[in-house]
This record gives C-alpha cells, sequence and structure tokens, in this order.
C-alpha cells in the first residue's frame, strides 16, 4: 500500500525527520510515496542504515517524487516500481 | 546539486571541528565589543588609524573568515561529495594559527610591537595558506562542477589574494622600497577581502542554503552560472586598473568606472535574495532569514553610500564616509548575515551527525533534538534584537563618536555574549544526546 507524505513546504530538518518517522511505521507491502521540492541527498545515508532502498524521481525542477521501501519487502518493492519503471 | 553518488557523512569532519571555528567567532566579537568600550571615539577618527585597523581585523579575520572557514570545512563533502584532505589536522591546526595570528596581528596593530607583527604574518600566511591548499583541491577534486562550486573556487582565490595583499602591506616591505602608494594597495586588498572572499562565498553559499533552509523558489539559472564569475573578473581588472592608476599610468577615475560595474552585480543579488524571501513557501517568522534581510538591506545602502559618495564627491571627504562604509558592509552584511547562518548551520549539523548516530546504533529509546530544541527561537530572537541595537548603534557613532561609541561596545559586547550562549547551548545539548548514545552502547555491550 502506499503512504503518502508531502514534506515539500517544510524547512530543514523536518522533512528528514519526517520522513524517518514515516520508514518506522511501514508495515509489510507498504511503501513510503514522499514530495520534496529538493532532491533529498542527506536522506540517503540515514536510509542506508536503517535498512531501506530509494528511488528519486525529478517530476519538475522544484518537484521530486521519492519512493522508500523496506529492502527485503519483495511485494513492496514491486509496488512502488510499477511508479517509475516504464 | 549535491552529488549522491558520493556523499557520505562519512567524510564529513567531526563536529568538532567546524564547531571550534563557530564558537571562536563571538569571543572576537566580545574583544572587538571590549575594544569599543575601552577606547570608544578613538576608534572613529579615521579609517588609517592603527587602533581602528585591530578593530576591523578582529570583525574580518576574528568574526567573518572565522565562520565561513568552519563552514566551508564542513560543507564541501555534503554539498560537493569532495572530501576535504587531512581535515582533522588541517581544521584543528589552522584554526589555532588563524585565532593566534589574528590575536597578535591586533596586539600588533594597537602597539605597533614588531615581533608581534612578524608572528602574526607568519600565523596567518601559514594558517591561511594551510587551509587555502586543503580546500583548493578539495574544490580540484569535484566531479559535478555546480554554481556554487564555481563561486566558492573564485571566492577561494579572492581569499587567497586578499592574504597576499596584506601580508605585503604589513611586511613593510613596501615602504623600505620607497613605494609610496600605500593607500591603493590597502584599497586593493580590503576590495579583494570584503567584496571577493566575503561577498562571493556568500552568493555561492546562498544558491544553496536560502533555497533549503528558508523554502524559497531557487536563484535564476542565469544569475547562478554569470554572477560570481563575472563579479570575479570585475574584480581582477579592478585591481590591475587600481595598480596602473598607482602608477601614474592611467587617471584615478578609471578603476572606479569598473567599480560602478561591480556594484550592480552585488544589488542584483541583494534584490533577488530579497525576492525569494518574500516568495517564501511557508510564512512562518523565522530568525535567520530577518538576519539575511538586514544583511541584503545593508548591501543596498553600502552601494548606495557608496555611489552617493563617488557621484557628489564632496559628501565622501571626511573620513566618516569611509567608517561608515565600513560599519554597513562589515557589520550590517557581512555579520548579520554569518550570524544568521550560525542559527542553521549549528542545530542542523547537532542534529544531523546525531542522527546518524542513532540510526547506525539503532537506538531508538534515545530521543534526538529537533534543530528548534538546540537553538530556542526565544533566544536567537533576543540576540538578533540586541545585535540590531548594536548596528543602529555603531552607525550613529560613526556620525557621532563621542555619544555613541561606548554604548555601542557593551551593546556590540552583549550581543556576541548572547551568541556565546546561545550556540554554547546547542553544543551542550549536542555532547548530552551524544552521550546518552555512547552510554546506550557501553550498556548493550554489558548485556
Amino acid at each position: 500500500m502506499e503512504i503518502k507524505l508531502d514534506v515539500s513546504m517544510l524547512e530543514p530538518c523536518e522533512p528528514l525527520e519526517r520522513t524517518l518517522e514515516a520508514v518506522q511505521q511501514l508495515t509489510p507491502g507498504d511503501y513510503l510515496h514522499v514530495l520534496h521540492r529538493r532532491e533529498p541527498h542527506l536522506l540517503y545515508p540515514l536510509l542506508e542504515k536503517t535498512g531501506c532502498a530509494w528511488r528519486c524521481i525529478e517530476q519538475q525542477a522544484d518537484q521530486y517524487a521519492i519512493y522508500i521501501w523496506r529492502e527485503n519487502d519483495h511485494l513492496a518493492a514491486q509496488a512502488a516500481a510499477a511508479h517509475f519503471l516504464n | 546539486m549535491l552529488n549522491p553518488a558520493s556523499l557520505s557523512l562519512d567524510q564529513a569532519p567531526p563536529i568538532s571541528i567546524p564547531f571550534r571555528f563557530f564558537i571562536t567567532a563571538p569571543l572576537f566579537g566580545l574583544a572587538a565589543g571590549l575594544l569599543l568600550v575601552i577606547y570608544g571615539p578613538s576608534l572613529f577618527l579615521t579609517r588609517w588609524s592603527p587602533m581602528t585597523l585591530g578593530l576591523t581585523h578582529l570583525l574580518t579575520l576574528g568574526m567573518l573568515a572565522m565562520v565561513m572557514c568552519g563552514a566551508l570545512l564542513q560543507m564541501l563533502p555534503v554539498i560537493a561529495g569532495s572530501p576535504v584532505p587531512a581535515v582533522v589536522a588541517v581544521g584543528t591546526v589552522s584554526h589555532l594559527l588563524i585565532t593566534a595570528g589574528t590575536g597578535l596581528l591586533v596586539v600588533a596593530f594597537m602597539t605597533g610591537n614588531a615581533t608581534a607583527n612578524l608572528l602574526a604574518l607568519i600565523m596567518l600566511g601559514s594558517g591561511i595558506g594551510l587551509f587555502f591548499i586543503v580546500i583548493a583541491i578539495a574544490l580540484w577534486r569535484v566531479k559535478t562542477v555546480t554554481h556554487t562550486i564555481t563561486a566558492m573556487r573564485v571566492a577561494l582565490a579572492a581569499f587567497l589574494i586578499t592574504l597576499l595583499f596584506g601580508l605585503l602591506l604589513a611586511s613593510g616591505f613596501l615602504s623600505s622600497v620607497g613605494f609610496g602608494h600605500i593607500a591603493q594597495l590597502v584599497n586593493v586588498h580590503l576590495g579583494w577581502g570584503v567584496l571577493g572572499w566575503i561577498g562571493l562565498l556568500l552568493i555561492g553559499l546562498s544558491y544553496q542554503v536560502v533555497p533549503m533552509f528558508q523554502v524559497t523558489p531557487e536563484y535564476p539559472e542565469r544569475m547562478r552560472r554569470f554572477l560570481a564569475p563575472g563579479l570575479f573578473t570585475l574584480l581582477l581588472v579592478w585591481s590591475v586598473l587600481m595598480l596602473a592608476a598607482a602608477f601614474n599610468l592611467i587617471g584615478s577615475v578609471v578603476p572606479v568606472l569598473i567599480m560602478f560595474l561591480l556594484m550592480p552585480g552585488f544589488i542584483f543579488y541583494a534584490v533577488i535574495t530579497l525576492r525569494l524571501q518574500r516568495q517564501r513557501k511557508r510564512r512562518v517568522p523565522d530568525i535567520t532569514m530577518q538576519f539575511w534581510r538586514i544583511g541584503m538591506l545593508a548591501i543596498l545602502s553600502g552601494a548606495a553610500i557608496w555611489g552617493f559618495g563617488r557621484l557628489f564627491s564632496a559628501l565622501a571627504t571626511g573620513p566618516q564616509f569611509d567608517l561608515l562604509l565600513g560599519v554597513v558592509l562589515i557589520v550590517g552584511a557581512g555579520l548579520s548575515v554569518v550570524n544568521g547562518m550560525l542559527y542553521k548551520i549549528v542545530p542542523f549539523l547537532s542534529w544531523f551527525h546525531l542522527q546518524n548516530r542513532q540510526l547506525s546504533l539503532m537506538c531508538m529509546t534515545v530521543q534526538v533534538p529537533n534543530m528548534k530544541e538546540f537553538i530556542t527561537d526565544k533566544s536567537s530572537r533576543l540576540q538578533f534584537k540586541v545585535y540590531l541595537v548594536s548596528l543602529v548603534l555603531l552607525l550613529a557613532a560613526v556620525i557621532k563618536p563621542a555619544w555613541f561609541a561606548h554604548i555601542a561596545g557593551i551593546v556590540f559586547m552583549f550581543s556576541n555574549l548572547l551568541l556565546l550562549k546561545n550556540l554554547s547551548m546547542a553544543m551542550i545539548r549536542y555532547r548530552k544526546t551524544n552521550q546518552a548514545l555512547l552510554a546506550y552502547v557501553v550498556d548493550s555491550e554489558v548485556k
């Protein structure tokens, strides 16, 4: 199931905080769809540490979609991939 | 744009490296305030008095360069994905050399002591030289050259030029060979320091910091591409023409004409920054933004004062004109922005380092404070108000030194004391949480 999180109007460190909080709440089959105004490079090393995989898609110059799922959750990975494959 | 491939917190220096630069700045601010309290009006007679030069360097080297150096050491690995070589050793040594060198330089200005002067030159030369080499290596290695990196490169070159002119002037070499155009060279040193090193670095950092921390739209693409390199080129042309004018090869009005091309660049930067801040997506009160707004207005005021002074030269004949310009640009623009930036950088670094450690340890029982908890809005707002009063009093002291110089010093000291307290609070909070996280590791190992 997709969990949507819009952090595009928040100032640092709230987007990172909210995303990490949401990651902790992911249940099997869930993936996170984060909307951000910048590519959150600083999030990536933190996601690695939580055992998550991600994919960032630049939709417009100031609009990014980041899909995050647990590395060992293949169902969530498949569901998230539907957004950026093809 | 950041470089995701090589981005890693492991490449960044330990937090103690940038912190030591940041915490030193208000200490020099306190020293500058103390100088004002003790010597008062005599510091506002002319920009050429040794005491005034000492005060100026407490602000430019002790505060502005100090924070800029700490920020660069920290930010390069993060925003450019390029680690600074031997960052712990270089950060430690260059901080010590720049701190001691600045202190000795001020003593040398005030007492005329030749040994202090020589030691200051050696320490500042080696401290800034060392800093320059490692940052230049890191900037050279950057794979994805963004507009911020380009601005950092030209700003770093400006820092070196400022240093070289400073060393040349302070060495006494010029007077020993009978070179009689010291004033022009001092202006070139000042131009590179204020407009080059501080101005260009500020422009480059703004491209990252303003949209990220103040939630504004991005700076226009063309501006990001051309402004910093364009201003750097104009500064080079201006310097050559200044030297040509010093040797009477051209009229002294020619370099002034180049300055008339340079100033619109800085005006444009300030106007665009103010406009972006007006277009903020999330309109919540923000102290950093207020500091920056004062800084941008000071850039505009400085450009206006300089322009009026050149167009109506009768206005610019007294020593007060240059002093006013100095207070507006160094304190009003430089210190405002640096002070405001500290309120974002210090809490953000503290939060990020702790968050990283927490996730590495998977220790969710220790709560990491959020950014606002490291330095509260109430404390930073109070310091902003005191800082603003000190700026107004410093401007008033230029006009009426006997009335305002001492009180300006007292309020400036108070402002720096509050800044020191606020930064210390953040660092104490960082240390406490870090210790709690480390204690968790020890406990887990014992179990």
